[in-house]
């Protein structure tokens, strides 16, 4: 008997959304590696975790819908069509790289996927993905502004400043407060004077949603609701993800900030790619198989991205005037 | 003779994530702010202590309300202003509906005398699932009041909470006795392949063709395919409207109402309006109704579907399981305010003499 299939996306899609967020579950789980190695330059904070939520938004998004990401970048990368070969190489710090290699982890962008690139000033997407959405209000092509922010840089007055920019010109943005618990150490309990990002919201006169940020079709289901209304006009809104951070606030912390046994809890109850992989085979329309396959693709992948990177040069001095400057 | 405990304690479960579901995108539905919610806590207090309650035992959480509420005592007590002993349940917050059925069993083994609920239909059904697993396993029943906080809110009325805490301290310091103070509720038993997997809805069970949990919420109406009502209130809202506007049930009368919802041309007998969320009126084909009695159950036909009960998706079902339906009555108790405050202006319990010695 043929298995119907429940989900709102068909098979192949389905396929499509596993393999993305095995492949940014595998980059961070490599760079975890080769960043304890000491083969890397600079600093990495890994998405590991926090996969289905970059995955369930960026499914609504095209080339031309713009976002802007934050220091914990790769998973927005990835999710939103970025090389990965590319990104490699730009974390390694080499000519090839999606900037070149001039740039690394928290500075990887490609406008030509409406990547407007990882930023490691917290809270300076509120006002970026503002100009963006304004010009694509002026476009009036449907596009829309996605502005990603964790729990931490939610204080920031520059989100704050943001949002009440996005409600007065009413522009298509929608706010994706990723709240995994923490700011560094700093746990959202402690820093947050209320709770509720979707309080927050209203303050500005936008309508909030939260989600449980591990359920990809959770996800799926509420940022497809507030993109399809910023696309007709309906304006701003906020969408809070709850979700969990599978490594330390940067590579090196020693996380003992953690209550003990937190993070076995994390990793046994709250693996958003298990998750995601439960019920799709549960459903009976995808086998272990055919997703084991996919874990062995995405690994080969990985590898010969990390061995290109190894392999390619380094900027030259020459390269560090170039770039800089941009004609219109 | 009493069951109720000496010095009077009431239970408090107020959830701090009702109303922050897609309804807010889809329906502008309301969205009652944490700071909100911690005032309405502060009226409760100030009345239960006025009523007599000395002590209160709360659920804990990381949503922000606890948090809130201390800061806010703290400045409230600073200024000598009265409230009960208040004690949070030990316990590890989990942010998950484990919360509420930990709370609720706690405050039940505590011997609580009663619990106030701040959420929407689906915190309410999780106190009661909770408290009727209890009473079962022999523990004594505790009524709750139910305070409106979510969306959907066909289960709590909407009133001032300090109505309804007047009321719960009546009760709670035994100057109501249950044969004044208590109403009966109806739930729904829903069983998947005779009790495999079971769950109750104090509401509605809704059956959609819909097979995946999402973002929880129901609120499309395109995959309804039928609907099973403990009360269908024309005044309410939410998909027991549907009930309401067709064929109105008390939530004290005897029976049910089920429908069956289909677009088929074939099938559909009539089209009915019905605000099925906040701002939504939605038109529904209608296959068909009938009342349901009590203690009968009754088979779902579709095959593959999702059950969302009080207004969430929560239990997807196979082609190979059996899912049923069975309506009982008395199955948990309420608070009744309404009755409680006419029995208290009756007996005049709030009129008090003068001291003459002082
Ligand atoms: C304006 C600014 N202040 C401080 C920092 C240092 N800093 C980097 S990440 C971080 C915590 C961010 O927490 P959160 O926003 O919750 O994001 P998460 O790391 O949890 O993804 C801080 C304080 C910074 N990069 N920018
Ligand atoms: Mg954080």
């Amino acid at each position: 008997m043929q298995v119907q299939n429940p989900f709102p996306l068909s098979r192949d899609e389905l396929l499509t959304v596993y393999r993305q967020m095995r492949t940014i579950r595998e980059f961070e789980e490599r760079l975890h590696i080769d960043f304890g190695r000491g083969d890397i330059p600079g600093f990495v904070h890994l998405y590991a975790g926090e996969e289905a939520t970059a995955a369930g938004i960026m499914h609504h998004l095209n080339d031309g819908d713009r976002i802007a990401s934050t220091h914990r970048g790769h998973g927005h990368c990835i999710a939103k069509g970025v090389d990965v070969v590319g990104m490699m190489k730009e974390i390694y710090g080499k000519k090839g790289g999606s900037c070149n290699g001039k740039g690394g982890s928290m500075h990887i962008a490609d406008l030509s996927r409406g990547m407007m690139g990882a930023n490691g000033i917290l809270g300076a997407g509120g006002p970026l993905i503002c100009g963006a959405a304004l010009a694509a209000k002026y476009r009036n092509k449907g596009e829309v502004g996605i502005c990603f922010f964790g729990d931490g840089a939610s204080n920031q007055g520059t989100i704050l400043e943001s949002m009440n920019l996005a409600g007065v010109w009413n522009l298509p943005v929608i706010f994706v407060v990723e709240n995994n618990g923490y700011a560094e150490s700093t746990s959202r309990d402690y820093g947050t004077a209320v709770d509720s990002y979707v309080d927050r919201a209203a303050g500005f006169g936008l309508p909030g949603v939260t989600v449980d940020g591990t359920d990809f079709f959770a996800v799926h289901e509420a940022a497809g609701a507030v993109i399809k209304r910023a696309r007709e006009g309906g304006g701003p809104s906020l969408l809070e993800c709850k979700m969990v951070r599978y490594f330390g606030h940067f590579e090196g912390d020693a996380q003992t900030y953690r209550a003990p046994g937190e993070l076995d809890d994390i990793r046994a109850n709250h693996n958003c790619l298990k998750i995601l992989g439960d019920q799709l085979t549960a459903a009976g329309i995808i086998s272990q198989s055919e997703l084991t396959k996919i874990d062995e693709e995405v690994m080969v992948l990985i590898e010969h991205s990390v061995k290109e990177a190894k392999a390619a040069p380094f900027p030259t001095l020459a390269d560090l005037t170039t770039d800089v400057y941009i004609n219109y | 003779m009493s069951d109720i405990q000496t010095p009077p304690c009431v239970g408090i479960i107020a959830n701090p994530v009702s109303a922050r579901d897609i309804r807010r995108i889809i329906a502008n539905a309301s969205n009652l702010q944490t700071s909100e919610r911690v005032s309405i806590l502060l009226r409760v207090l100030t009345t239960l202590a006025a009523s007599g309650v000395e002590r209160v035992l709360m659920m804990p959480d990381k949503g922000g309300i606890s948090a809130m509420l201390l800061r806010s005592l703290k400045r409230e007590r600073s200024q000598n202003h009265q409230f009960p002993e208040l004690e949070f349940v030990d316990m590890s917050v989990t942010s998950t509906v484990n919360d509420t059925f930990f709370a609720a069993r706690s405050m039940q083994q505590a011997g609580v005398n009663a619990i106030i609920v701040l959420g929407g239909d689906g915190t309410h059904r999780a106190v009661v699932r909770e408290l009727m697993l209890g009473t079962q396993a022999g523990k004594k029943a505790v009524p709750i009041a139910g305070l409106s906080t979510g969306t959907n809110n066909a289960f709590p009325e909407m009133r001032e909470p300090t109505i309804t805490a007047l009321a719960v301290g009546l009760y709670a310091t035994q100057r109501l006795k249950g044969t004044q103070a208590l109403a009966q509720n109806k739930v729904l038993e829903v069983s998947i392949d005779q009790g495999q997997r079971r769950d109750i809805a104090i509401v509605d069970a809704i059956i959609s063709r819909d097979r995946f949990i999402g973002a929880r919420a129901i609120w499309k109406t395109d995959n309804l395919e039928a609907a099973y009502l403990t009360f269908a209130d024309p005044q309410v809202i939410g998909l027991s409207a549907i009930g309401g506007l067709l064929e109105p049930v008390g939530r004290t009368e005897t029976g049910g109402l089920t429908i069956s919802i289909s677009d088929d041309p074939g099938r559909c007998k009539f089209r009915l309006k019905a605000p099925i969320a906040p701002g939504m009126i939605a038109d529904i084909g209608i296959a068909g109704f009938e009342r349901m009695p009590a203690g009968q159950p009754f088979s779902v036909a579709l095959e593959a579907g999702v059950i969302a009960l009080d207004g969430e998706r929560e239990m997807p079902f196979d082609t190979h399981e059996q899912v049923s339906i069975t309506l009982h009555e008395n199955a948990f108790q309420t608070i009744d305010v309404t009755r409680c405050m006419q029995v208290a202006a009756r007996e005049g319990l709030y009129i008090h003499q003068p001291s003459r010695l002082s």
